[in-house]
């Protein structure tokens, strides 16, 4: 175990080196500038040029990279072109929205998928089935943003239970989540239904039912724990989903997560802060990977890795 | 082999989608950017089946030449993302070793970004437009194909019949695309008609993020997002476009099960 | 042993605790402050420091926060706010005497050195202010005593006295946001980018305290959500952020209170002048012919503007009332056309004169104005490419020149000075905003006069000038200007709109009822 958590930690560093990279040609590669941004429409072109010198904007594009992985290596994420204040801690003051949004959201996904996907497979056929499949039809094909005003319609106003948007406490945590969840719920319905139904045939499960243990337990100690796998495995795939997901979903429910901060940031073109933003949410989609390769050795120690 | 039912009503509303596409001239009633600013935001009426829009348009024939367009978006994209995950995919899995975590790398980076966020800064670089939308989804949406080809690809290859390709002198590339690729494409097919699906979508997200279709393109991702801003008071706006990307998604999401219970009792 | 709760529980309660441990530390947004006013705003300011609050947002906030020397009044002449009166000894020099007994929101006095460390600070280009392009004509300003503030001017320049506006804040405030006082009728208590802006009632402001405890911005940016919380009764007033069709909506379902009044913000289609089509007078005075703005204005945007002359607003001082609108008159268009050398191939059919890209930005209305542009121009034969742009590249798109057509707005015009920032051939990029590459002598020489001219008759004469000039060679198509409109709750008393959008009414505002 050891040795797979220390060669797959090494092997991110490689990943995240890549993905900085890449953010780093793109924000460069965007038309736009910050000077012209931050010095208005009445700057002399003599300041303008000052600025960009000040801020190395007027250098090689690869001294600037260099410049910037030197800075990275030392921790240093540099600072907002525009208030000055550094990235680090200004993603710091959003990081705890987006891991709550993201979290409620995934945990609501688990909430209505379990049952029904438990159900579905329980009563292949049935209205219940039915209904699982329209449901998870639904949530795949209707788009965030359209599926968010729709809910602050029905829930906010006509029903007048919530608030329409904003972060605040748990009331203010639904909406949001549930829209932002309903896509994987719908994966993972589907998928807790194929994975129950497939392991109800499979041959050990056939021989606890001979041995006389009953339908429940069968279906509870055998099956579910099986088809938890490949959950767990979907979740932590589906969790760069969600990340992505949150830059939309924030944006409309006025969540002042680490989505909108990095929309911000390239409507801007404060290039450190794209670049900050980019690498937290690389590597929280790492991280959450990594963490799903550990339950999964947790939950199923038949699985050993060779690599 | 029976044709199971789901597979049948998916491929039938599919059909009936290309079949709208095609004919969209001859189907819808007017042209999709004929404005009449005087008659805007109309509900139902003879002349207007589904009403107009801000701009006074038919929704109607919007929906059928958006037909065309978010079909095209979603088809091109996952045939561009199929073409290189495919390849990168064959690279992987038939040379292993270097080349493999080279790539596998590749494909761990663009994994780890958030889809939207590369599409934004692609459509960004590229400037507007559906072709680049196009370009910017098909970019990064080869990732999971590749993964999958190389998976089935490391399991062929030790196979028999592709140690006798290659025994008899087989080029690689003439051995992956005589042997390996029809091997691969049953589960690739699967795969992207859940591909098409989402890529709709995406197109649509983009448009709600500014970068979508160019005006006064129909696509159905832009009609909705138009006509979120009248959803309280013309919500036939919203309703139609949205009705007509459900029922698209769930054809192919139909096609795509049946599709692959299809393979799975073959494979049995 | 039950494995399913166990199972479900252990996947879920986890995620759901850590989701609400997280939403523990967050403040609820709705919990108001009693008696305040909560204001919807779309994308918020970037920076309140009033040296460095360049966009709308932060403008219109720091001036609730910010005293300044003098404010426009809605004419906009400069009108004495911390400077009780002001003289000029010669062209060049400017003598402010300050309100005596003026305190910032800590305490202290607000005196002249105050003012001239704001002014100093503002212009040294290690602070690099945005600011610092307006103020570059002040060669010195010097404390005489605490309330007398001297300014030496490096040349006579009119449009000095739109510098007045900057927001003062005490010596020795430092530039990274933080710590800032002004002597304002708010004082701000909390700034969260992005998020919110709350500010808190001053109640000894020198010039009546507030009759609101304070003042929430709450920042929404999605629009339809913005009504949907005027709805629910979470926001109390919105400015201008809102789609023109949600006004009846909002009048009948939420029984809100519109008012809206004419505005100065002036939208225009710009033009590149060294274009082989767009050089020509005719082919410009063809597309203005062209558009049908009363059929945009009327339909599009539900009467929220008004079809524009150019760029000052009939109630600006020197706005030239002889200067008329261009008529819509798309057969006119078509003579213009074929007379200068662009014939329609086909007459009516599809074929165009010739094609155009015109350039605007992603959001909803922009696009429908640019659909509907692209339709009235596409009747008399010229083919639009519409083009929408993310606000970045866009904006650096136009400031380049790099375009055939594009749509923008100016806003807070003050002084008539800013037609040498945006028509004098010495402005053309970088140097100015002449983004079209306008040239004409005498509009050159003109607007030289007028800068260093000082007596407002004489400055009025010389830009009615301007504007029949400009209005003849067209650099600019006209388009309209805005109307600002506000949509507040019944009990809301005293909220006034100002012609360039400003909120400093909010002072007088209160509620008929308490807020609830």
């Amino acid at each position: 175990m050891k040795r797979f958590l220390l060669h797959r930690i090494l092997l991110l560093l490689p990943t995240l080196f890549g993905a900085v990279t890449l953010v780093f040609i793109l924000i460069h590669a965007v038309p736009g500038d910050p000077v012209e941004a931050m010095l208005g429409e009445t700057a002399s072109s003599a300041d303008k040029a000052a600025l960009a010198r000040e801020l190395g904007l007027d250098q090689p594009v690869l001294t600037q990279y260099i410049r910037f992985l030197g800075d990275l290596a030392k921790g240093d994420l540099g600072r907002s072109l525009y208030n000055q204040g550094s990235v680090s801690a200004l993603i710091a003051t959003r990081i705890p929205a987006t891991l709550e949004l993201t979290l409620a959201a995934m945990a609501i996904a688990l909430l209505i998928a379990f049952p029904l996907g438990i159900l579905a497979a329980r009563r292949r056929g049935s209205g219940a089935d039915r209904f699982a499949l329209l449901f998870s039809l639904f949530g795949l094909a209707v788009p965030n943003f359209w599926l968010g005003p729709l809910l602050m319609i029905a829930f906010s106003i006509q029903l007048g239970w919530l608030p329409v948007s904003g972060r605040g406490g748990a009331a203010h945590l639904l909406l949001p989540a549930l829209t932002l969840g309903m896509a994987m719920a719908a994966i993972l319905t589907r998928m807790i239904r194929s994975g129950l139904i497939e392991t109800m045939h499979e041959d050990y499960i056939r021989t606890a039912r001979a041995k006389g243990l009953d339908e429940r337990r069968v279906w509870l100690k055998h099956a579910l724990r099986n088809s938890l796998i490949s959950v767990v495995t979907i979740v932590g795939l589906q969790f760069g989903a969600l990340l992505a997901g949150s830059i939309v979903t924030e944006s409309i429910f006025s969540w002042p997560g680490i989505g909108r901060l990095t929309l911000q940031a390239i409507q801007t073109r404060d290039y450190p802060l794209v670049q900050g933003c980019v690498l937290t949410i690389a590597f929280s989609y790492l991280a959450v990977n990594l963490a799903t390769d550990i339950i999964y050795r947790i939950i199923d120690p038949r699985i050993t890795y060779e690599d | 082999m029976k044709t199971s039912p789901a597979l049948a009503l998916g491929a039938l509303l599919l059909a009936a989608f290309v079949c709208a596409a095609a004919f969209a001239p001859a189907i819808a009633p007017y042209t999709a950017t004929q404005q009449s600013l005087d008659n805007d935001l109309a509900g139902s009426s003879r002349a207007h089946w589904l009403g107009t829009d801000k701009l006074g348009r038919d929704v109607l024939s919007r929906v059928v030449y958006g037909a065309r367009i978010s079909l095209a978006v979603g088809f091109t994209t996952v045939a561009l993302s199929i073409v290189i995950g495919f390849w990168i995919g064959a690279l992987a899995g038939y040379f292993r070793g270097g080349v493999d975590q080279a790539l596998m790398r590749l494909v761990d980076i663009l994994m780890a970004f958030p889809g939207i966020l590369l599409a934004i800064a692609f459509t960004a670089v590229l400037g507007p437009g559906l072709d680049h939308v196009v370009v910017a989804l098909g970019l990064i949406g080869w990732t999971g194909y590749a993964r999958l080809v190389r998976g089935e690809i490391l399991s062929l290859r030790e196979k028999e019949f592709v140690h006798a390709a290659a025994a008899l002198g087989g080029s690689p590339l003439r051995v992956v695309v005589r042997h390996l690729l029809p091997n691969v494409l049953p589960a690739l097919l699967v795969q992207a008609t859940f591909g098409v699906a989402a890529a709709i979508i995406a197109e649509g997200s983009l448009s709600f993020l500014g970068l979508g279709a160019e005006p006064p393109t129909p696509s159905w991702g832009a009609m909705l997002n138009e006509g979120r801003q009248f959803i309280l008071v013309a919500p036939h706006l919203t309703a139609y476009p949205g009705l007509a990307i459900t029922i698209t998604v769930l054809a192919l999401n139909l096609a795509g099960d049946g599709l692959r219970d299809r393979l799975e009792k073959r494979g049995k | 042993m039950l494995l399913s709760k166990t199972l479900k529980l252990h996947a879920v309660i986890p995620l759901l605790c850590l989701a609400l441990g997280f939403s523990g530390c967050a403040r609820s947004a709705d919990d108001r402050p009693p008696g305040a006013l909560v204001v919807a705003l779309e994308s918020g300011p970037t920076n309140l420091d009033p040296r460095y609050a360049t966009d709308a947002d932060s403008e219109r906030i720091a001036a609730l926060v910010f005293d300044s020397l003098a404010r426009p009044d809605r004419s906009f002449r400069p009108q004495p706010e911390l400077a009780a009166s002001w003289d000029a000894p010669d062209e060049r020099t400017f003598i402010f005497h300050l309100r005596r007994g003026v305190k910032f929101h800590n305490g202290k006095d607000l005196t002249a050195a105050d003012v001239a460390y704001t002014y100093r600070s503002a212009l040294d280009p290690r602070n690099r202010s945005p600011k610092r392009g307006i103020l570059r004509f002040i060669e010195s300003v010097e404390a005489n005593g605490a309330y007398d503030v001297r300014f030496r001017l490096s040349a006579p320049f009119a449009a000095f006295t739109e510098t007045l506006t900057l927001g003062i804040v005490p010596q020795g405030t430092p530039v990274d946001g933080s710590g800032l006082v002004g002597s304002g009728p708010f004082s701000l208590e909390e700034f969260r980018r992005g998020e919110r802006i709350v500010l808190k009632a001053n109640p000894s402001y020198w010039n009546g305290a507030p009759r609101v405890s304070g003042v929430v911005f709450k920042i929404i940016p999605d629009a339809i959500v913005r009504v949907l919380e005027f709805r629910k009764r979470t926001v109390d007033l919105i400015q201008n952020y809102f789609e023109p069709d949600m006004l009846p909506w909002l009048e009948h379902n939420s029984r809100a209170v519109v008012s809206s009044a004419q505005g100065t913000n002036f939208q225009y289609l710009g033009m590149n002048l060294e274009h082989p089509i767009l050089k020509h007078r005719a082919a410009r005075e063809a597309i203005a012919c062209a558009i049908d703005r009363d059929a945009i204005i009327r339909h599009i945007l539900k009467d929220l503007a008004v079809p524009a002359t150019g760029l000052l607003a009939p109630q600006h001082w020197a706005y030239e009332s002889s200067v008329e609108a261009i008529h819509f008159d798309p057969d006119r268009a078509k003579r213009l056309l074929d007379e200068a050398g662009f014939p329609d191939p086909d007459g009516d059919g599809p074929l165009p004169r010739f094609k155009l890209s015109f350039k605007t930005t992603n959001l909803d209305l922009r696009k429908r104005i640019a659909e509907a542009l692209k339709e009235q121009l596409a009747r008399v034969g010229i083919e639009l490419e519409v083009r929408t742009y993310e606000w970045g590249t866009f904006y650096a798109d136009v400031k380049k020149g790099n375009f055939h057509l594009y749509s923008l707005e100016w806003i807070g015009v003050v002084d008539p000075d800013i037609y040498y920032e945006l028509f004098h051939s010495a402005s053309v990029p970088p140097n100015g905003n002449n983004r079209g590459h306008y040239r004409n002598l005498e509009i050159d020489m003109l607007l030289e006069r007028g800068r260093r001219e000082m007596s407002i008759d004489k400055r009025r004469v010389i830009y009615g000038e301007v504007q029949r000039i400009l209005a003849r060679d067209l650099p600019y198509v006209p388009l309209w200007w805005w109307r600002n409109v506000a949509v507040m709750q019944r009990t809301l008393r005293g909220f006034e709109l100002y012609p360039d959008g400003n909120l400093i009414s909010l002072r007088r505002i209160s509620f008929a009822t308490p807020a609830g």
